[in-house]
């Protein structure tokens, strides 16, 4: 008896029901607006919020700087230009500054923007800090209190003046959003950085976040209100690739993104000779770097397993055994630049080349490392000045699969040396907590010799990276080698307090050459920045700095409101510079031929080796392998059944 | 089914549950890295002061964690994550859950029913084509791991043909006539996920399907049927299948808690935003929290997949009733 008609229809009833229910949320997504140019960027990176206060990651800095103007913007030349302020002059002492701010300026949501909310805005991060809060994770606060303000006023709505405690021009560099009163100025200091500042955002910036969801993507839609330059997108999204670059590479070929930031070294080489693409090698703020445990006290316990690493000398010879080019070509494949100085060379007004420069040469390293005392015995074995053999354990964080081979690298030079060195990845968190001094953890060991890690920099200051040679830096656990130097400490409050950026320069010239000496680090390469983008559907784009720098992901929004539509009427369109204004220093603007930029000439590398899945013809050749595979099976299967067919038929014929 | 047995059922789940949450609270603070320091290498010691006092990382594990731990999960209160600050985590599970709700409900349901006919009839059919064919493939996919058959799709069917997008749930910021174009739309990118979601586990059932109905079919009573005059096709579906089929319901009850685990590597290669992606970036800055709410909703969800299993067994079989 089969089952009766009507519950066979339940059960295809019930099954339907189930899948539709499970599609019903669909209903709840958001639909949109009429037919945008849109713009859409891929990274690498995900934010984990919106609220300016917290930024850190690259992506963060990147929509604020969309969102909000910051009081003096950035041109392509890196000099200041108009951003919330329209123009501004310093005192003839000096010591104040007197903004103008723009007539008629509104908010995203029609509010007047007045130099109160500049005021404000700088007010509340200075206040905060004075009180000892710090506004979310201190960031974007510090540019603020590092500018050397003493004081902001308002005297009119077009008017913002500050005094300042020293000369300075730091005000004019500040990479931190005005932000409007009337939203913000409810909140306290103690928990704004619990404020999720929720879509819409209001701001004065050239595009305003409505949606994000959170690991996906951000989208922005045009400011209605905006004062400068109309861009060619009217919405800009962001889209999020956390641990999927492949992903991200593949979307780009598909065209379903129009630029990405950061594919990986290969995938850049390949997507470079695509036709109707830009890919542009630029350097980054960062740097990878084999690092010593320099403490230079006793741990009872614990603490590097020698002396030697705080020796400087002993430091310095090292150097000489470390092939940093070798590194850079097989590593890195030839993206990025050998790695000198503690400030990398991107930042370009303040990086100064070491004088007498170390050279890769074993010999000369074991002959400063025998004149610095440190002698082989009879095994071959180097030893520290107690005696005792050097055994030096290497650690490096595992989420970074080229750190690996660096430390083979390093420890195959070392051991050429009589220094044995023992390799470990390990994960990052373990490392930070090994990575520790009393001063900031009693129970702390530091129980470490050797390590490899990277940093990344502000787009626009090299003071994070100064900061972590600090001997304040061991007490906050913002130092990995718990390096302290009071000649370095003073250095660092001269150039923090330089009247002007070439005051700054020359005492980080110093600064630089005495870590370099010192090496508490050997900074091994300069990280590239590699953005590639298509051209076929907006042109124009500016790169900051020009010629070499990237156009996206950059201080300021600038570029993102200076694109055209590459569809549109034949006639190149010069990029419009923002209303400029008088007082304002070196005119902004770059007005570069519309064309394709010229990308960085990249050392060719040689035919790329690996197999490079993902252009239509892998593609297919996959598929054709895929199908021989199946087709493989199949006739295996058959001939087997067959066989074993036959075999059964031969038994029954001879029972 | 017996009232004794369902109590005896429940009073498990509940135990288990229980020592669930003490061990989720436990897991994750042997994580090496405390979350303050792995959230920006270089924050400033009074900021993280700040964060630790806010997430009460200050206070001493036990007791003080501990009881606030236990006692707001029970209230149902999760706690705000680390890394999204000012989010709760309920929100923030709330937002992720159903996009793997939907990839591993549905591709559960296509396995379930494809992997089981082909393994029903794969074993029904020993020794024929079907068999040995069907056998070779599910044991290849079988032991694929989900992300090299995710790959494999996303390269030759998103990369090389162009036919499904890459990535996402929905076309970013698109726009759409009707939600027909919605639909359409959400159902190009649930293509190549469920797909791979649904091979995976085909071989699964195929193979567990197929062993179980050879075994069955070995019965005494299976030989009764057929010595009665009943059509095999009769045999199959009415004595063969539902005995056939007790393991396969242990098994897919299994899997189904794994449905909000969600393949974390399926749904990373094709940037699903479910609890898998959740998972991960979790656990990348020790969001202790979020971790904890996944952890814990996880095991919840296998324990009453177990329970549903119990007692579906108990209905299918008389024999475990009592």
């Amino acid at each position: 008896m089969r089952t009766p008609v009507r519950h066979r229809f339940v059960r295809l009833l019930a099954a339907l029901g189930l899948t539709g229910v499970l599609l019903l949320p669909t209903l709840a997504l958001p639909a949109r607006a009429a037919n945008p140019l849109v713009l859409r960027v891929g990274t690498l990176q995900s934010p984990d919020s919106i609220n300016p206060w917290n930024a850190s990651l690259v992506v963060e800095y990147e929509i604020f700087q969309l969102n909000y103007d910051l009081l003096v913007g950035f041109g392509d030349d890196l000099q200041p230009t108009p951003g919330f302020a329209e123009s501004w002059t310093q005192s003839s002492d000096g010591l104040t500054w007197t903004f103008k701010i723009r007539d008629g300026m509104k908010w995203s949501d029609g509010q007047p923007a007045t130099s109160e909310d500049a005021r404000w805005t700088i007010a509340f991060a200075l206040n905060s800090k004075k009180a000892g809060t710090t506004l979310g994770l201190g960031y974007i606060q510090d540019y603020f209190v590092d500018a050397g303000i003493d004081s902001v006023v308002a005297p009119d709505p077009q008017t913002l003046t500050i005094h300042t405690k020293y000369p300075t021009e730091r005000v004019l560099s500040m990479d931190a959003p005005i932000l409007p009163k009337h939203v913000w100025e409810k909140k306290s200091a103690a928990t704004v950085g619990d404020f999720t500042n929720p879509a819409p955002i209001v701001g004065t910036g050239p595009y305003q976040a409505v949606e994000w969801k959170t690991g996906q993507y951000i989208r922005f839609a045009r400011n209605p209100n905006y004062w400068g330059n109309r861009g060619a997108a009217d919405e800009v999204d962001i889209r999020f690739f956390p641990d999927a670059q492949d992903t991200m590479v593949q979307a780009f070929k598909r065209g379903e993104l129009d630029y990405i930031r950061n594919p990986s070294a290969q995938q850049f080489d390949q997507l470079k000779a695509l036709p109707g693409v830009t890919a542009v090698e630029a350097p980054a703020t960062g740097f990878t770097e084999l690092g010593f445990n320099t403490y230079a006290k006793d741990i009872p316990g614990g603490g590097a397993s020698t002396k030697a690493l705080r020796d400087p000398a002993f430091r310095d010879a090292l150097g000489y055994a470390i092939d940093k080019q070798a590194i850079l070509d097989k590593v890195y494949h030839g993206k990025g630049t050998v790695g000198t100085t503690m400030v990398p060379p991107y930042y370009v007004q303040y990086h100064v080349d070491p004088t007498s420069p170390r050279t890769f040469d074993i010999n000369l390293a074991g002959q400063k490392l025998e004149a610095a005392g440190y002698v082989l015995n009879g095994n071959g074995q180097r030893l520290d000045k107690d005696g005792k053999p050097l055994n030096l354990r290497l650690y490096f964080p595992n989420d970074e699969p080229s750190y690996a081979t660096d430390a083979q690298f390093i420890a195959d030079w070392f051991s050429k040396l009589g220094i044995k060195i023992k390799s470990q990845g390990m994960d990052t968190g373990a490392l930070t907590d090994i990575q520790t001094a009393p001063e900031y953890d009693p129970k702390a060991k530091a129980n470490y010799d050797l390590y490899i890690w990277g940093w990344a920099g502000d787009n626009n200051d090299p003071n994070t990276l100064l900061k972590i040679f600090l001997t304040s830096s061991i007490a906050s656990a913002g130092t990995d080698s718990l390096y302290s130097n009071p000649q370095y400490d003073s250095l660092f409050k001269q150039q923090n307090e330089a009247p002007t950026a070439d005051a700054r320069k020359a005492s980080m010239a110093e600064m630089q050459q005495l870590i370099y000496d010192q090496a508490p680090y050997h900074i091994l390469v300069n990280d590239s920045e590699l953005h590639v983008w298509r051209t076929d559907k907006f042109a124009n784009w500016q790169q900051m700095p020009p010629g070499t720098g990237t156009p996206l992901f950059v201080m300021g929004a600038l570029n993102y409101t200076l694109l055209t539509d590459a569809t549109a009427a034949p006639t190149p369109a010069a990029p419009a510079t923002p209303a400029a204004s008088a007082a304002a220093s070196a005119g902004p603007a770059t007005v570069a031929p519309v064309t394709t930029p010229t990308p960085v000439t990249t050392p060719t590398p040689a035919a790329t080796p690996a197999p490079a899945p993902a252009d239509s013809s892998s593609g297919g050749t996959l598929l054709l392998l895929g199908a021989i595979v199946l087709v493989a099976i199949i006739a295996v299967g058959l001939v087997a059944w067959r066989g074993a067919a036959s075999r059964r038929r031969k038994k029954e014929d001879e029972e | 089914m017996g009232g004794r047995y369902l109590a005896r059922k429940l009073l498990q789940a509940i135990i288990t549950i229980a020592f669930i949450i003490l061990l989720n609270f436990l897991l994750f603070r042997l994580m090496p890295g405390s979350p303050d320091r792995v959230l920006a290498r270089n924050l400033p010691l009074d900021v993280r002061q700040v964060l630790l006092e806010r997430w009460g990382l200050d206070r001493p594990v036990f007791p003080d964690q501990f009881v606030a731990y236990v006692g707001a999960t029970l209230q149902g209160d999760l706690g705000e994550s680390f890394k999204f600050q000012g989010v709760s985590v309920t929100d923030v599970l709330a937002e992720r859950i159903w996009p793997t709700l939907v990839l591993f409900g549905l591709g559960e349901m296509i396995a379930i029913v494809i992997g089981l006919a082909l393994g029903a009839y794969s074993g029904w059919k020993r020794g024929g084509p079907v068999d040995y064919v069907g056998n070779g493939i599910s044991l290849v996919l079988y032991s694929m791991p989900y992300f090299v058959i995710g790959m494999i799709l996303l390269i030759v069917f998103s990369g090389g043909l162009g036919w499904f997008p890459t990535s996402g749930m929905l076309e970013m910021g698109a726009t759409y006539g009707s939600f027909v174009d919605q639909l359409l739309d959400f159902l190009s990118h649930l293509a190549l996920p469920l797909t791979t979601v649904a091979i995976g586990l085909i071989g699964q059932y195929s193979i567990l399907m197929r062993a179980s109905i050879i075994e069955t079919l070995g019965e005494d009573y299976i030989t009764t049927a057929r010595a009665k005059g009943l059509t095999e096709g009769y045999v199959l579906r009415r004595h063969a299948l539902p005995n056939a089929m007790l393991p396969a319901v242990t098994l897919v009850a299994i899997n189904l808690g794994y449905v909000i685990a969600g393949a974390i590597t399926v749904e990373l290669v094709f940037g699903w935003p479910g609890l898998g992606t959740l998972t991960v970036e979790a656990l990348n800055s020790r969001d202790y929290p979020v971790l904890q709410g996944v952890f814990l909703l996880l095991s919840i969800s296998v324990v009453l997949a177990n329970l549903a299993a119990d007692l579906v067994y108990g209905l299918l079989d008389p024999r475990v009733r009592t």
